[in-house]
This record gives structure tokens, C-alpha cells and sequence, in this order.
């Protein structure tokens, strides 16, 4: 029992009620939500009070919301004083079953901060960043760059002094290994050194845009980028089975190492594809959407993989630009933040209407040249292809769809199907509809009987409408499609004499399906006319004859439909419901076969058979449907995906600014707002998120801990930034001064004094700050599995510098491989094939079955965004760097290496010391290896394996593995 | 020589006390501040410098627990519980006619399609022991022990496909990239032998699981804590042989120098993490003997490795049990056991209930009878828990799928229920929970969740399962997840 507050706290209250002068030291000064009054929230009202739970439909996380129990101004008619003060265990708040009272000092704060009004803040990350003057520091000189004024003056203010500048060559092993994730050669360090005795500062400069200039600058890189959006090479959950997708990594480095400004790379990312006329490269950009998990077991719901897929692109995005965890908004309003269930749903719309399902084909395939030299020839014929196919497409609909056609509408029919399938016939909008019942069989062939009982004369065309089984329901829920995998018809005289049907074309009702609607003739193909692979409305095809044909009085049209295509080996996809109608107006060929269609067609063909010819990996991409096939967005209540709420139409949070106004096709529609729009509002200066979380992510990887140490979390319940106004500065520079040039803000930082600091921690931080929250020394922490593993190929020389190009398999321990599909072949090269030593980058990365050093190293398994790694220090790792394949050639290797050198044993153990750790041997160090090669050789072992044994302990000194 | 030994030691306290300070400093983003969130409860936590040096180092749960180490055995495939153990006379009387509408409305399936067949049972049940459990022809061992086990008749799950529900079993989420039940465990309570991982798991049946790794990874704990596979072929842990031409003794000259080294680079960076390494490498170096020893089941009796039906140097799922054995005896905390090819449903002679189905339960029975008896024989039963079930269960009805006739007799998916039973530490045995509907679709009563059982699972280990979590993206994130699981009460002994 707390023995105080019931007293003190009644005393306040009417203290409080009389308006008095405060009985407790709380300053009088303004009261700062952020800091005084939102953490009092945060701990002891939100967990029922918050986005999650409104308890008595209360909520503190909006003003508004919160008005109901404060009276701005007035603290002594304010509900929420009442109650923290209130004696009744009934009536206080909070409950004393759930956490502590106030204490005395909170509910002063809050009665003061009733009383000055009540004046609420968004949370930090939400509010614009601030540029505030550069602060005034003990020392300018210090001061290389802009940014080391703000950390030197939060240092001035604990009176503590930066540490002394590192040693050129710990800062020449520092921004190698950072900008180009390998060391410094001997060579390179004895080179710089020189430079800087001759030149300077301006060595180092002009040291950073050297190594901003190598190629291996993209890769370092592109695997930071590629843990945010869970690039792999696999599609997990199901079988996981392999995905065709490099190109779009080879793109991410690419686009790093020609320093493509950040906005841009937005741009391409998340809407490449509605770009005017845009290149293979900015459909490539695309893939990365396509990066999300499919689920190819038998017998899973399609739709709900792919709502999966599309919740996860909204999360990933949300995570990677805005620093925010928005997946918990799928099932209710966020806890702490801003932002409100339904939001969630109208930034799902954005993504909610491409082409793509969850089935093992991945369509919509991109054929991307495999020599980029190509890229120019291919983008020029995808777009004339796209173009022509559309005005081709719009030509012969309208041909359809002219008054002219004189379509007559069935009334009735009768209808039948093979196998265990049912079929019924009911009257709907006046015409005779089939329909399904229970049931529905693979390869099932449904048959239409429709009397013409001399309503025609002739027959020229049938017009298929096909509609979901439910057509109310699909339009938000959407059925399985159908596959018309062949049409045929026959005309039945009153004496049962057939005359079989000739068609010659079949239009469909999109430019550019998956499937030719002209395979629906082809009865060898499984392919044809469809709704693939869901249905939300009633789709139409019109099969014209090669010409028309006389139809005698009393003539049936019989028309069979076979239903061929079945889908994960368990859902085959059926025509559930459709009608008919019927043209005999002899017009559709000579409008299909008019001059500039046909040549028309022709051109198309050709382009298409040039394109065919360019050898290209088909990766999977964004693709837009068509409006008119345009797939509604519900809010899912709770979440669930099968029951669903209110419509919704594409947008922002309200927390956040509003989506720029467009006013060209670059950048996005006006109206009704797409992805394009979406990616402007993304880059647009007035988001205050997305250049404070790269700026974050940037630094992170430089220093080891974030500005925000929380990554993934800009909001409410992640840290505070530790230095908030150099996190601003940053931001700013970024997207104003540096025009968002990711290699412009590292040249900046690697440049810095903070940077340039010596990495030695000081006996009187370690107290206090060992995690460097302060930035009072260097960085120094244990580098990342791929830098590990390619630090070793490289300083043993076996590093490939082969660029690009399909995944490779380097050597993994027997018994590892097992994948689920035994076709996924792990095939390692052998040891004179430069295949085996490739980068780490390009190593076969499947979700099921991580590579073995990289799990042992923390490397994320990419299923989803991962901000940040962990860094664990384990037996396992200790085992992978002494014994594994690679580890073991490396050491051969680098013995050999170190044998083949002129000169002493000496020269070669204090060479190979300088290449695995950037510095010189001391005489303890040189004496340590020297004993254990002596000691080798005293054992017989020859020079070689007495080398191996040194260069084994070379590649696992914490020295390598640490930055 | 002395003199070095004292300098050695003062160092040694120094850099211990100075870790310490390192953890706590860390705690607010790395490791430590995780760990610490839970070890905040616990009773005798271990010093952090302790779990600096060792992130496994064990520790006593903040709750009395009853069980110290678990054994989980998971048929993957997700067996059918009308063939083993949910007796239902009802379904043999309507075996072979329609299904009733009503047991479809609202459904989802994986392979039914329109309206199936009912399916009656497919082998005769009987009671057993003195608690009476009805058990299927098919288990003959394992009836014997019924006495030792508590059925859970009504478990059900969200998911009926078997990567996300196997994920749902061992993750608590349906999608790859959170912790497993293992690694939580071992998280919380770390393991009671240093020189082998904490949780390791088994595989047998010939295939990986299809969602592989991720049903024992760590997620966003740290990777220490992930699942480390074992095999009873080649290396017992990856790369636990040193090459080929390197001797123990080479190996222990490379680790004296690497050491020497290290501890140089340390007085000149003072980097605590360095420390942590050179402890590391020694933990590898005990672990490259304490592994095979732990997995060579040549050093069994015959009498033992008849019971089990093992045979050394082969991978079985017989192996695997008197593995697990070996391991929880050796102080692993928790020993996952993963046995392909349960998968039912009457596509093919192998997938079907009347042959493929027969062989597993022959492969499985004898195994698991063994492994209940020789824990029971070896006191490890006071201590141990073992749990046995699948992903999901099986429908009574017949499968029909894409609209036809199966050319075998076999179940579809069914997620409403399901059976799993405990045995050991913490249990009732002879106990049976819950009661299925007369046809063994749906829970007649005392329904259970797999969170339900998590939040059992915790608390028999001392966790409460509410505060068992790590923030994580901006959540409390738990293995029980966010709607409300309870401890099922009635199955504790």
C-alpha cells in the first residue's frame, strides 16, 4: 500500500477546483503534450482507452475523441480529472486492477495542461521536420560538416568531447567496408596513406567518390534495400518453389550505383508501370510488389493468398518509406497512432486492382532482355504492342457492339452437363439463364439447347455472356473463373440432322487477357475465352461464324462448352452461370476484316514475333486490370477477409497531408487517385516521414544504431530519436540541398567528424552509453553475414567480381537441401568454375530453406520487410567460420596466397594480418602466429596445411568480422 | 606462471563487471532488452554478464513449473483423429450417404467440392487401460499407455492448409517470420547444456516440412534461439566435423592462438562483443564432441533400441524418438520432432487410409509407446512433457475431389476438430477434454484453440502467457497473439 496519495491527491483536486496556486513543484511553464502529457496517456489510458479498445467509447488518441471527458480550459469540469481523482475504487481511474494510480506530479500535469487549454500535438514523426539553426558548439573547427554541429553540441551539453579523429587507415577499413562491403587491400592502405600525407583532407574526399564509383557500391547497398521489400528468389509458404526474379535485383543495383535520387527510385518502385510510355526497367521496378509470398498448395483459397499478397505490399511500403507498422490497422484503428481502420483499406485500393493472383503461373510475366543492350529495342515494341493491341481491341468491339448487330437475346433454352456437374435453367432480366448446382467436376462439358424457332433466319454470331454463380456476391467477393477451353456449336434441324458451326473468330471483352479467347476454337489447347483467375462480373465473348449460315425453320443451336482447366489440383474452373443471344446480320466480317485491322493484325504479329526473338527471364510485374474489370475495395471488418464492410476508393490518412494535386500524366490522374499519385505523396516534400526514415536507415547501417534506434517504428510507441534535430537536418538535406542523391548523403556522412571518430570505447562511456547513443566515438560492431562471407573470399583471393545474372549455389553442407519440390536442383559448381565465389548478393535465396551461413549470421529470410537485424553472437557461427566449405577453402587459399609471396614468414604472416584487419601486426600478434605456424611445422605438417592452420585463425579473428 | 593466472582472473572480473554494464546499457534495443523483458519476472535470472557470455545460459521461470523440457511430436500432414483416436459410432451409420447440407453451409474447403459422401471409420476401436480410452486398432503400443495420456478430442485452428496451419501449431501466426514455440521456450528459460544448441529438431518421413525453417525459427528473437536441425546422418549439427586433415588437437592450437589474438584486439578496441566471441568459439569447441556424442545411439542397449524398433545410422522416426530421448536427458529444453507423409486423402495408394495411413501409424506406434515408458522408466517423465498432433484434422466426410470419385479412401482437411494429446509432467493422465459432435466434425463441447493450448504449454513451464511478449513493430508481440487464449485448466494434473 502506497501511503500518500488518497490524501494528497483529494488536496490537489480541490486545489484544483479552487483554482488555486499548485501545491506541487510542477512548473507552471507551458505544458508540452509531447512530453509531459501524451506519455501519461500512453501508459496508464491507451490500452483501453486507444485505437484498439474505446472502452465506453473513449479514446485518447484523438482530440477530439478525447474532448468528450475535457473541457478545454476548465480541468474542474473536465470528466478525466474526476475520475484520476476520485476516491470511489468504482470511480478512479485507472482501475486499480489494471496498473497504478497516478501520482500526484502526473495528474498536476494534466490539470495544468486542461487548464492552459488542452492543446494537443500530432507525434513527432508526423509533424513536418524542422530546420532549426545550427547550434552553436565548443568547438567549429571540429565541425567538418553540418550535421556534426548538432551532435557536437548535444555532446557540449553533457560535457563530454567527441572522440580524437581515427587513425587514417581505421578510417580507410571504416568507409571500404561501409560504401563497398569489402576491406582495403594492403595496396589500397598504403596508397591512401601516401595521399593523405601528400594531400590532406582532400584524400579523403576524393577517397569517398572513388569508392562511391565502385560497382561494389551497388551491391553493399542493394542488400539493404532488398531486407526491406524481402527479396528472395523463392515464393514461399506452399511449396515454395523457385521464382524467376533477379532482373529486379540486378535493378536495385543498377539503379544504387548509377545513384538514381531516391524520389525517382520511388517512383519506378511503386507505379513504373503507369509511367507514360514506360521502359523495361520501370516495369522491372515494379517486381518488387511481386516479391510477396504465394501459396502453391493444392487446395488453397486463391483470393485469400492474393488479399494476403496485397496487405503485405500496403505493410511493406508503409514500413520501408514511412517507418510505420500499419499491418496492425488491418483489423482495428491503430493502438497509439493516428491512423484509422478504414485507412488501412483505402491505401490497400491502391494496390487492390493489378492483374496478379496466386497461382504458380505468376502472371502478369514481363520478358525482360537478358543483355540489357536490348532493353531500348524491347521497351519500344512493348509499348507499340500495348498500343496497338488496344486500338485493335477498341476497333473490333465497337464492330460487336453496334446497333447494327441486331443481338437477339435468348429466352429460352435448355441445358445440360457431363460428370457429377448439375445444370438448371432459370429466367433472370427476361432471358433463359444456365446455372450450375452443387457439384462442379474437372473437364466438365456443359451443353446449351437453344430452339431459334424462327426467329432468325440466319445465323452470323453468338454472343456468351458468362456471369459469376453469384453475380451479387462476386462483385465484392468474386467466385473461381471459368476457362472456356472449347466452343463448339452445331445446328440441330427439326429431324435431328447436325450441321457443326464454323467460327472463325472470338473477341473477348479485354485488350490484353492472359489467355487468346481464339483458343476457345483450338480443341487441342486447354486455353480460350476467360475470366482468369476470378470472376466479379458477368463477362462477354462473341464467337462469329466464318460465315453466315442459313437456319431452317425449327432449328436448335446446340453449343457445348468444355471446361478444361483445373486449379491447384483442386478447384476447376467452371462456367457457372451464363446466356446467350444470337446476330444474324451478315456485318461483323467485313467490319473484322477491314483494311487497316487486318494489317493491323499483321503488324502486331510481327512486332510480337521480333519481341519473342530477344532472348529475355520473364519475371513477374505490376500490371493494371482495366478499369471496367476494376476490383472493388472493402474494408475487412476485423480483418477477416470474407466478411466485408463498406466500399472504399483509394487514399491517405488523414494524419498525414493529402495527396498532391496532379497536373500531368507523370504524376498520376486527377480524380480518382492511382499508384502514381500514391508514389508522389510518398516523395512529395510535405510527407514528414519518408526522408526521416532513410536518412534513419542510412545512418543505422552506418553507425550500427539508428537516430530513431526503432527502425521500424517512426511512431508513438518506437523511440524518440536520440538526436531529433540532426535526424531533421538530415532529412531536410536529403530531399532539398543533396536532391535525394543516396550517394551524396553518404559521401556527407562518411565525411563527417562524427564518422571519422575513433572507434575505441572509453572506459568512462562504457558506464553510461556503451550503445553510442551519444555518437562520443566511432562505430564499430560486427558486419553482416554477406560482408562476413565476401570479406573472406576477397582477402584470400577468391573472390569472382562477376557482376549481375541468375542466382548461383555456392557450396552448402550435405543434407541442408531438401526442398519440398524435388525439381529445385541446389547445383554447386565446381572449384574452378568462378561461380562458386560470388558475392554474397547473388546466392540463391529460398525462403524455406535459408542459406546456412546466413541464418547463422542473422541475415533475415526476406518473407517479410525487415527494417533491421539483429546481431547475435553464437557456437553456430563460430562453427560455420572454422569448418564450413567456403570458410575452408578461403583459409587454403589465403595460405597459399600468403606462401606465394617473396620474402620471410614474417613478411607473409604480417601481410596476411594487414589484409584480414587493415592494421599492422603487433609483435604480440606476429609472435602468436608465428608460434602456431612453428608449432605446425615442429608436428611434420607441411608449410602449406601449417599456413591454413594461420590463415584459419586470420579469417576468424573478431577483427574480420568487425567493421 | 601464478602470477599470470591472479592478472588473468582480476581481468576476467573487471571485463565481467564491465559487460554487465555494457548488457544493461544495450539492453533498450538488442538483445539484452528483450530477454530482460521477460527476465524481468523470472526468479533467479542469470547474471546478464552470464547471458552476455552465453545467450542460452539457463534460468529458473518466473512461475513454479512442472515441466523443465519438452518433447514435441508433430505428424506432418495432420493425421486423422477418426482413425486413431475420436471413436464415433454414429458416422459408421451414415458411412456412404450424402452429407446433410447443414454440415456444409458456410464452409471452406481445400478438396471437397459440392456434396460429399460420409465416411465411416475405417478400422475398429476399443477402450483401453483402466481410464477406458478408446484407441483405433492401428496404435496397438501406444494403447497400452493411455493411462499416461490426456486427449485433447477439440482443438481447432484458423487455417486448413498445411503450410500456414503448421506455421498456426508451431508460430501462433499463420505466415512465415515469427518465433516458434521452441524458441520462445528457449528464449525464456535458456538451456540446461551449454555445449549443445537449446532446441533441436528431427526430421523424418524423408520429406521437409513445406513451409521448412520457418516452423523453427527464431522470428524476431534473436537467431540464438532458433531451432538448430540434427540428423542421424552426416554431421549431427552443420559443420560440426572440423575438415578433412584437421585433428582436435590442430583445432585447440588454432583456438589458443585465435583467443590470443582476440584478446588483443580487445585491449585495443574494448569491445565487450569480443569477449563474447572468444566464449563462442570455446562453446563451438565442446559442442563439436558434445553433438555426436549426443546423437550416436550405438552407445543404446540392444534391449532399448529393440523397444523403439532404432537402427543406428539410419533416419527414422523410431531413431528420432530415442533421440529426443538422449537429448532431454542431456538438459536440451526442447526437442521438436517433425514426421512427414500424414496427409490423407485417398489421391494416391501412399496418401490414402487404407494403405499409406497403416504404414505410418506402424512407423510411429511402437516408437512413441517406447519413448513414453523409457521417460517413465528414467524419472525424466516428472519433468518432460510430450505432446503429439498434427496441423489440422480430417472431415468425416469422403474427399471428392475436383467434383469425382478418389481412387482410395480418404479425408479432407478439416480445421473445427482435431485431436492432440499430452503425456508426463504437469498432465492428467487417462484424461480425455472436450466432446466432438456425434460425427467427430465440430466441437460439441469445451472447444480449444491452439493458443489455448500455447498459453498451457507456458504456463506448465512457469510463463504466463500475457506476459511472455517482446515489443516488435510497434506490439506487444506474444506466442499466443492478440485474442484471448487461456490455460485449459481441466487437462492439469
Amino acid at each position: 500500500m502506497k501511503p500518500k496519495p488518497r490524501f494528497a491527491a483529494l488536496t490537489c483536486f480541490l486545489a484544483g477546483l479552487l483554482g488555486g496556486a499548485t501545491l506541487h513543484s510542477v512548473s507552471a511553464e507551458a505544458i508540452d503534450f509531447t512530453n509531459q502529457i501524451r506519455p501519461i496517456l500512453q501508459t496508464h489510458c491507451l490500452a483501453c482507452h486507444g485505437g484498439v479498445k474505446q472502452t465506453a467509447d473513449l479514446s485518447f488518441i484523438h482530440r477530439d475523441a478525447a474532448l468528450e471527458v475535457i473541457v478545454e480550459g476548465k480541468p474542474e469540469k473536465s470528466l478525466l480529472m474526476k475520475r484520476v481523482l476520485s476516491k470511489d475504487p468504482d470511480e478512479i481511474m485507472p482501475p486499480p486492477e489494471h496498473g497504478s494510480t497516478l501520482t500526484d506530479e502526473e495528474i498536476e500535469l494534466l490539470r495544468q495542461w486542461i487548464e492552459q487549454g488542452a492543446r494537443w500535438q500530432q507525434p513527432w514523426a508526423y509533424q513536418p521536420p524542422l530546420q532549426v539553426d545550427s547550434p552553436s558548439v565548443s568547438s567549429d573547427p571540429w565541425c567538418r560538416q553540418p550535421l556534426d554541429r548538432y551532435v557536437l553540441a548535444s555532446l557540449d551539453q553533457k560535457q563530454l568531447s567527441p572522440a580524437r579523429d581515427a587513425a587514417p587507415s581505421r578510417w580507410l577499413r571504416r568507409a571500404t567496408l561501409d560504401l563497398t562491403g569489402l576491406p582495403p587491400t594492403p595496396e589500397a592502405i598504403k596508397r591512401f596513406l601516401q595521399e593523405v600525407s601528400n594531400d590532406g583532407e582532400a584524400a579523403y574526399t576524393s577517397t569517398v567518390d572513388k569508392l562511391l564509383k565502385s560497382p561494389a557500391y551497388g551491391e553493399r547497398w542493394a542488400s539493404v534495400w532488398l531486407d526491406q521489400v524481402r527479396y528472395a528468389d523463392s515464393r514461399g509458404l506452399g511449396a515454395d518453389g523457385r521464382r524467376e526474379i533477379w532482373k529486379y535485383r540486378d535493378w536495385v543495383i543498377d539503379a544504387l550505383n548509377d545513384d538514381m535520387p531516391f524520389d525517382e527510385f520511388t517512383i519506378k518502385q511503386i507505379a513504373g508501370d503507369l509511367l507514360p510510355s514506360p521502359t523495361i526497367q520501370d516495369r522491372v521496378a515494379t517486381a518488387v510488389h511481386r516479391l510477396t509470398q504465394t501459396n502453391e498448395e493444392g487446395g488453397t483459397d486463391d483470393e485469400e493468398f492474393r488479399i494476403n499478397a496485397v496487405m503485405d505490399r500496403v505493410s511493406t511500403v508503409w514500413q520501408t518509406w514511412q517507418g510505420v507498422t500499419f499491418g496492425c490497422v488491418q483489423c482495428h484503428a491503430h493502438p497509439y497512432d493516428p491512423l484509422q481502420h478504414e485507412d488501412f483499406y483505402r491505401f490497400a485500393a491502391f494496390f487492390n486492382n493489378t492483374a496478379d493472383c496466386d497461382l504458380n503461373a505468376e502472371l502478369p510475366l514481363l520478358a525482360v532482355p537478358l543483355d540489357p543492350t536490348d532493353n531500348p529495342r524491347a521497351s519500344q515494341l512493348d509499348n507499340h504492342i500495348q498500343t496497338l493491341q488496344q486500338s485493335i481491341w477498341e476497333r473490333e468491339s465497337a464492330a460487336l457492339n453496334t446497333p447494327a448487330a441486331k443481338w437477339n437475346v435468348i429466352r429460352n433454352m435448355t441445358a445440360t452437363a457431363d460428370k457429377e456437374t448439375e445444370v438448371a435453367i432459370e429466367k433472370r432480366n427476361d432471358r433463359a439463364e444456365y446455372y450450375t448446382v452443387d457439384t462442379l467436376s474437372s473437364n466438365t462439358e456443359i451443353t446449351l439447347t437453344v430452339p431459334l424457332q424462327g426467329k432468325l433466319k440466319r445465323l452470323s454470331a453468338l454472343r456468351l455472356t458468362i456471369a459469376p454463380g453469384d453475380p451479387q456476391a462476386a462483385k465484392a467477393d468474386s467466385e473461381w473463373g471459368f476457362v472456356l477451353s472449347h466452343v463448339q456449336a452445331a445446328l440441330k434441324s427439326q429431324d435431328s440432322k447436325a450441321t457443326p458451326v464454323k467460327f472463325t473468330r472470338v473477341i473477348g471483352d479485354e485488350a490484353a487477357p492472359f489467355k487468346n479467347p481464339d483458343d476457345s476454337l483450338n480443341g487441342k489447347t486447354n486455353n480460350g475465352f476467360a475470366a482468369y483467375s476470378r470472376i466479379h462480373y458477368p463477362r462477354t465473348a462473341v464467337f462469329v461464324l466464318e460465315s453466315p449460315i442459313e437456319v431452317p425453320n425449327g432449328s436448335t443451336l446446340e453449343i457445348k462448352i468444355r471446361n478444361g482447366v483445373t486449379e491447384l489440383g483442386a478447384f476447376p474452373l467452371i462456367a457457372k452461370r451464363g446466356y446467350v443471344a444470337v446476330s444474324d446480320q451478315p456485318i461483323f466480317n467485313p467490319l473484322l476484316n477491314a483494311t487497316n485491322l487486318l494489317s493491323d493484325r499483321q503488324q502486331l504479329k510481327e512486332m510480337q514475333e521480333e519481341r519473342a526473338k530477344i532472348a529475355s527471364s520473364r519475371i513477374p510485374i505490376l500490371l493494371e486490370r482495366p478499369s471496367h474489370l476494376k476490383r472493388p475495395t472493402h474494408v475487412f471488418t476485423r480483418g477477416l477477409f470474407l466478411t466485408k464492410g463498406k466500399e472504399v476508393q483509394a487514399g491517405v490518412p488523414a494524419a498525414l497531408p493529402p495527396l498532391p494535386e496532379s497536373n500531368s500524366k507523370e504524376t498520376g490522374t486527377q480524380g480518382m487517385a492511382n499508384r502514381l499519385n500514391l508514389a508522389h505523396w510518398l516523395i512529395n516534400g510535405a510527407n514528414p516521414l519518408t526522408a526521416r526514415v532513410t536518412v534513419n536507415r542510412v545512418w543505422a547501417r552506418l553507425f550500427g544504431i539508428g537516430i530513431v534506434a526503432t527502425e521500424e517504428d517512426f511512431g508513438s510507441s518506437g523511440e524518440a530519436p536520440s538526436h531529433p534535430e540532426l535526424l531533421d537536418h538530415l532529412a531536410l538535406q536529403f530531399q532539398n540541398d543533396l536532391k535525394w542523391s543516396l550517394k551524396n548523403l553518404i559521401r556527407t556522412i562518411v565525411l563527417s567528424s562524427t564518422y571519422r571518430q575513433d572507434s575505441r570505447i572509453r572506459p568512462e562511456l562504457q558506464e553510461t552509453d556503451t550503445a553510442n547513443r551519444l555518437l562520443a566515438h566511432g562505430p564499430r560492431f560486427r558486419m553482416p553475414a554477406e560482408m562476413i562471407r565476401d570479406n573472406a573470399l576477397f582477402v584470400s583471393g577468391l573472390l569472382s567480381p562477376q557482376m549481375h545474372g541468375a542466382p548461383v549455389h555456392p557450396p552448402i553442407p550435405g543434407g541442408v537441401w531438401k526442398p519440398f519440390q524435388g525439381g529445385d536442383k541446389w547445383k554447386t559448381p565446381e572449384t574452378d568454375d568462378p561461380n562458386r565465389y560470388r558475392k554474397s548478393i547473388y546466392t540463391y535465396t529460398k525462403r524455406s530453406i535459408p542459406f546456412p551461413m546466413f541464418a547463422a549470421f542473422d541475415a533475415p529470410s526476406r518473407e517479410f520487410c525487415t527494417p533491421r537485424r539483429l546481431r547475435s553472437n553464437t557456437p553456430l557461427q563460430a562453427l560455420m567460420t572454422l569448418n564450413d566449405v567456403t570458410f575452408v577453402e578461403c583459409s587454403q587459399a589465403l595460405a597459399q596466397k600468403l606462401i606465394n609471396l617473396s620474402g620471410d614468414l614474417e613478411s607473409q604472416l604480417r601481410y596476411g594480418f594487414l589484409s584480414v584487419t587493415s592494421r599492422q601486426a603487433n609483435e604480440i600478434e606476429l609472435k602468436a602466429l608465428t608460434d602456431l605456424y612453428e608449432k605446425c611445422r615442429q608436428e611434420q605438417t607441411n608449410p602449406l596445411d601449417s599456413m591454413t592452420a594461420v590463415a584459419s585463425v586470420l579469417l576468424n579473428l573478431d577483427e574480420i568480422m568487425s567493421k | 606462471m601464478q602470477r599470470e593466472q591472479i592478472e588473468q582472473q582480476i581481468r576476467r572480473q573487471t571485463l565481467e563487471a564491465r559487460t554487465r554494464r555494457h548488457f544493461l546499457q544495450n539492453c533498450a534495443t538488442g538483445l539484452g532488452g528483450m530477454w530482460m523483458a521477460t527476465q524481468a519476472q523470472a526468479a533467479t535470472p542469470p547474471t546478464p554478464g552470464e547471458r552476455q557470455q552465453n545467450p542460452l545460459s539457463p534460468s529458473s521461470p518466473p512461475l513454479p513449473a512442472k515441466v523443465k523440457r519438452v518433447i514435441y511430436l508433430h505428424m506432418v500432414g495432420a493425421p486423422s483423429q477418426l482413425e486413431l483416436f475420436d471413436y464415433k459410432p454414429e458416422l459408421n451409420a451414415l458411412d456412404g450417404k450424402d452429407c446433410p447440407a447443414s454440415f456444409l453451409e458456410g464452409k471452406r474447403f481445400a478438396f471437397i467440392n459440392g456434396t460429399p459422401k460420409m465416411l465411416g471409420h475405417q478400422y475398429k476401436f476399443q477402450q483401453h487401460g483402466k481410464s477406458g480410452m478408446w484407441v483405433s486398432e492401428q496404435m496397438p503400443h501406444l494403447s497400452k499407455t493411455v493411462d499416461e495420456i490426456c486427449f485433447i478430442k477439440t482443438m481447432q485452428t484458423e487455417q486448413f492448409n498445411h503450410g500456414p496451419a503448421q506455421l498456426m501449431v508451431h508460430t501462433g501466426a499463420a505466415q512465415m517470420g515469427s518465433p516458434s514455440i521452441g524458441s520462445w521456450v528457449t528464449w525464456g528459460l535458456g538451456s540446461e547444456n551449454s555445449d549443445l544448441p537449446g532446441f533441436i529438431v528431427l526430421l523424418s518421413g524423408g520429406r521437409l516440412p513445406r513451409v521448412g525453417k520457418a516452423l523453427w525459427s527464431s522470428g524476431f528473437l534473436p537467431s540464438v534461439y532458433q531451432g538448430v536441425q540434427c540428423r542421424s546422418q552426416g554431421d549431427p549439427v552443420l559443420n560440426a566435423s572440423n575438415p578433412a586433415g584437421v585433428s582436435r588437437q590442430r583445432r585447440r592450437q588454432v583456438l589458443d592462438t585465435l583467443e590470443q589474438l582476440n584478446r588483443e584486439s580487445h585491449q585495443q578496441f574494448g569491445d565487450p562483443e569480443t569477449l563474447t566471441r572468444i566464449s563462442q568459439y570455446e562453446m563451438a569447441f565442446r559442442m563439436q564432441t558434445a553433438a555426436p556424442q549426443a546423437m550416436d545411439l550405438s552407445q543404446e542397449t540392444a534391449d532399448t533400441l529393440n523397444a523403439y524398433g532404432a537402427q543406428p545410422g539410419k533416419e527414422s522416426f523410431a531413431n528420432n524418438c530415442l533421440l529426443a530421448r538422449r537429448l532431454v536427458e542431456k538438459g536440451v529444453r526442447f526437442v521438436q520432432l517433425f514426421d512427414w507423409g500424414w496427409d490423407t486423402h485417398g489421391s494416391n495408394q501412399g496418401e490414402s487410409l487404407n494403405h499409406g495411413f497403416r504404414n505410418k501409424c506402424t512407423q510411429t506406434d511402437k516408437p512413441i509407446a517406447a519413448l513414453l515408458q523409457d521417460l517413465r522408466q528414467r524419472g525424466l517423465m516428472e519433468d518432460t512433457l510430450v505432446v503429439w498432433g498434427g496441423e489440422f484434422g480430417r472431415t468425416p466426410m469422403r474427399e471428392n475431389r475436383m467434383g469425382g470419385t478418389m481412387a482410395f479412401m480418404g479425408r479432407d482437411h478439416s480445421p473445427d476438430a482435431f485431436t492432440i494429446w499430452l503425456a508426463g509432467a504437469g498432465v492428467k493422465g487417462g484424461h480425455s477434454h472436450g466432446i466432438t459432435d456425434p460425427v467427430g466434425y465440430t466441437p460439441a463441447e469445451n472447444p480449444v484453440q491452439l493458443r489455448d493450448l500455447h498459453a498451457t504449454i507456458l504456463h506448465l513451464m512457469g510463463f504466463e502467457h500475457q506476459k511472455m511478449s517482446v515489443p516488435f513493430k510497434g506490439l506487444d508481440q506474444r506466442l499466443t497473439g492478440v485474442k484471448p487464449a487461456t490455460v485449459v485448466q481441466d487437462l492439469l494434473s
